[in-house]
């Protein structure tokens, strides 16, 4: 049985409806920003509960722009974890700042513990990543950084629909982005991104750099850059808005499925803790496991297409050179790069597929189910 | 969204829905094909419209971008720039010219224009100090810009010069393509460009294959491989989707252009006796992204066309060197009068293809009016 880990063809099987919005664009000529862009990110910005949603070409930009919000540039340090994807520490540098990592614990998002010890003067800010779509103790990180008096930027980019304690992940932070790739939450056809903030004076400074620093057609206030959302991607994003927790609501119950499947190989399979009051949506559905590179080719050799998210930690990257950091540095983040698999969990996968999964894994381990 | 019909100008500046209406049938048709692919980022649409692109302007290799703002930051972020670094530019162009070069942390430095509108070669070499690093003149409304010269001078200097050829796609020099003149060349795909996406889009074109290889990894987070990340940089892809809606029309540019120059040159004869008209040089191939004249009493002459139907535009009031995000760069209305006479004269009058013949005379007839009366 093939359990494959695409299932885009699967989600946009049928495109008549956005076909038809997309020829009310055509027609309307505003590939621009325009109205379409900015009824979605009116939506956008009511569905998660927040004042102003800007929307990004991308969710890199999404974060290079809160960060250039909240004013981190050179000689500010900028707090996140090794274990993300390298936007989170390439929109850092593009603001100019300078990465930190902490270490992230046994949920594979940021540890709460280690912050404070990497906070110095020049620490302008914590980026919390909100990893595989599973929340990072968010409260935590908000009561650290009031105490330090920094600003809080959340890296919610792979996390549209989670939820701690009933508020959306990116309410939280003072400016904080979400990704609209098409393997995220709320997917789009392309690149696109959202950037979210309550701050009128951060929205306005975001309304201006991403559109070249224009406060009006003839008028540049300040250097930016274009990063705008394509009206197209709102199109399709606005329509996924729809429908993105009852998506959310299936990989939630695939991910128990496999949670459940998986728990009596605890000698071989470390399922994190799912803590309650947590709204996790399983952008990725990550375990540690035993022998994971064999269990990847194993399973691979079967036709079940995991994959491994990321081999290697940010800080042993050959672009984090000049930080300085080395093997050792960030134990459990190493040991988690050999430890971690992402399973198939997604919207389109039936529960015989999810059963052979957890089938495969205990043949491997020679377990009997 | 849809205006009312007394809103509706006689002669609009542009007319997107009406020229896509001509390709219509085969966008939706490759449109369904990459959404049924479930290949939405960097897949083989993109790669082929690379190549294509490529040979269509005579250059070895392109690289797909988002945005072409975001073409020229990267490439010239890709030569290393630091704060110390000088690139020089034209004051009167779209603020990508020179607010990417100011994001690398390099100063602009701007010197004037001649009567073309395009940089004046002759003043470059006052500006070269030992800490220019690069040349970036722009092909101003598709006109291109005298790259014999500066290619010259920048040899001499053994400075990098990138074509900012955002308005320039299908135009040349003496028979070759503005795009494959410099050591890199960047191109807009914004909507109101001769060939666009239905949204943003950009390319680079080189013949250097160390830029090219740079291009790909830099426009997509630094990653040389899935799982290797070899300097940190952004996210600037062109969408799989945006190319495969360009590739359909690219076989179409040269047949646009075409018709873009001859209505060129029929409001040419028209307006000639009233207005300074763009005029092709010697060896200039011009493929009309905008159709400015330069006109006295150029306020006064752009409220009557507005008030007669005419949608007719300034790009732009106010150089970019009196702009108030160059204000820490000092420096005053005197430092480039041509480009701020310029300023004060030049007006895009609508011209694309499905423009009438009936729709010029109204203009020509609304202009001839203005300075009878």
């Amino acid at each position: 049985m093939r359990v494959p880990y695409a299932y885009l063809s699967e989600q946009f099987a049928d495109v008549e409806p956005y076909i038809d919005d997309l020829r009310g664009l055509v027609a309307s000529g505003e590939f621009t920003i325009g109205p379409y862009v900015e009824a979605f990110e009116r939506k956008f910005a009511d569905h998660i509960g927040v004042k102003h949603a800007i929307g990004t070409n991308t969710g890199t930009d999404a974060l290079i722009l809160a960060l250039k919000a909240i004013g981190a540039g050179p000689g500010d340090e900028v707090i996140t974890v090794p274990n993300t994807f390298i936007a989170t520490v390439g929109a850092i540098v593009a603001a100019g700042a300078t990465p930190v990592f902490v270490d992230s614990d046994e949920r594979y998002q940021i540890d709460v513990s280690l912050i404070a010890a990497a906070i110095t003067p020049r620490t302008r800010a914590i980026v919390p990543v909100h990893w595989a779509g599973c929340p990072s103790d968010i409260e935590s990180v908000l009561e650290i950084a009031d105490r330090h008096g920094i600003a809080v930027v959340e890296d919610a980019c792979p996390s549209v629909g989670a939820q701690v304690n009933g508020r959306s992940v990116g309410t939280v932070g003072r400016v904080n982005g979400f990704s609209m790739h098409p393997l995220k939450p709320l997917n789009v056809w392309g690149d696109g991104g959202i950037v979210v903030t309550d701050d009128d004076e951060a929205a306005k400074f975001l309304q201006l750099y991403r559109n070249h620093g224009l406060s009006d057609r003839n008028h540049i206030d300040l250097w930016g850059v274009n990063a705008r959302l394509q009206p197209v991607q709102a199109i399709v994003a606005s329509r996924q808005l729809d429908v993105v927790d009852e998506i959310a609501d299936v990989r939630i119950r695939n991910a128990r499925r496999l949670d459940q499947g998986l728990r009596d190989l605890k000698e071989y399979v470390k399922i994190p803790e799912r803590p309650s009051g947590y709204r996790e949506v399983y952008q990725l559905y990550q375990v540690g496991v035993a022998r994971r590179d064999e269990l990847v080719s194993y399973l691979e050799a079967q036709r079940i297409e995991a994959k491994v998210h990321y081999p290697i930690p940010l800080h042993l990257q050959k672009a984090a050179m000049s930080l300085g950091y080395k093997r050792g540095d960030f134990p459990v983040c190493e040991r988690q790069a050999n430890e971690i698999i992402t399973l198939p969990a997604h919207q389109h996968i039936t529960t015989e597929q999810i059963d052979h999964v957890i089938g495969a894994i205990h043949s491997f381990y020679g377990a009997n189910l | 969204m849809t205006k009312r019909a007394s809103d509706t100008p006689v002669v609009p500046y542009a007319a997107l829905a009406e020229l896509t209406s001509v390709v219509k049938s085969e966008l939706m048709g490759v449109f369904e094909d990459v959404l049924d692919s479930g290949q939405y980022i960097m897949g083989q649409e993109l790669e082929a419209f690379e190549r294509e692109f490529a040979a269509y302007c005579g250059s070895s290799y392109a690289v797909g971008i988002a945005n072409g703002t975001c073409a020229l930051h990267l490439v010239l972020r890709g030569l290393g720039l630091s704060h110390r670094d000088e690139v020089i530019t034209a004051p009167n162009s779209f603020i990508a010219s020179a607010s990417s070069i100011a994001l690398t942390g390099a100063t602009p430095v701007f010197v004037d224009i001649q009567p073309d509108l395009n940089m004046d070669p002759d003043l470059i070499e006052a500006a070269i100090t030992p800490r220019t690093k690069a040349i970036v003149p722009v092909h101003l409304t598709g006109r291109p810009a005298r790259m014999n010269e500066i290619l010259d001078i920048a040899g001499r200097h053994g400075l990098f010069v990138l074509e900012d050829s955002a308005q320039a796609v299908g135009s040349s020099l003496e028979g070759r393509r503005t795009g494959s003149w410099g050591d890199a060349a960047c191109f807009s795909m914004h909507p109101l460009k001769n060939l666009h996406s239905f949204g943003d889009g950009g390319m680079i074109t080189t013949d250097d294959e160390a830029v090219r290889d740079r291009m790909m990894v830099a426009r997509n987070h630094g990653l040389s491989a899935r799982d290797r990340c070899d300097y940190w940089s952004f996210n600037c892809r062109l969408d799989e989707l945006q190319a495969a809606l360009l590739r359909v029309q690219l076989p179409y540019l040269d047949a646009w252009t075409q018709e873009r120059r001859e209505l060129a040159f029929r409001y040419n004869d028209l307006l000639r006796q009233y207005v300074g008209v763009p005029e092709e040089g010697p060896g200039e191939f011009c493929s009309y992204q905008t159709y400015m004249v330069q006109a006295d009493r150029r306020d006064g002459l752009q409220a009557h066309l507005i008030s007669g139907g005419v949608q007719a535009l300034v790009h732009y009031p106010t150089p970019l060197h009196l702009q108030p995000a160059a204000k820490e760069l000092g420096y005053t209305a005197a430092d480039f009068p041509m480009a701020v006479e310029a300023a004060g004269r030049i007006l895009s009058l609508p011209l694309y293809p499905g423009l009438s013949h009936g729709q010029q005379d109204r203009v020509a007839e609304l202009v001839a009016r203005f300075y009878r009366d």
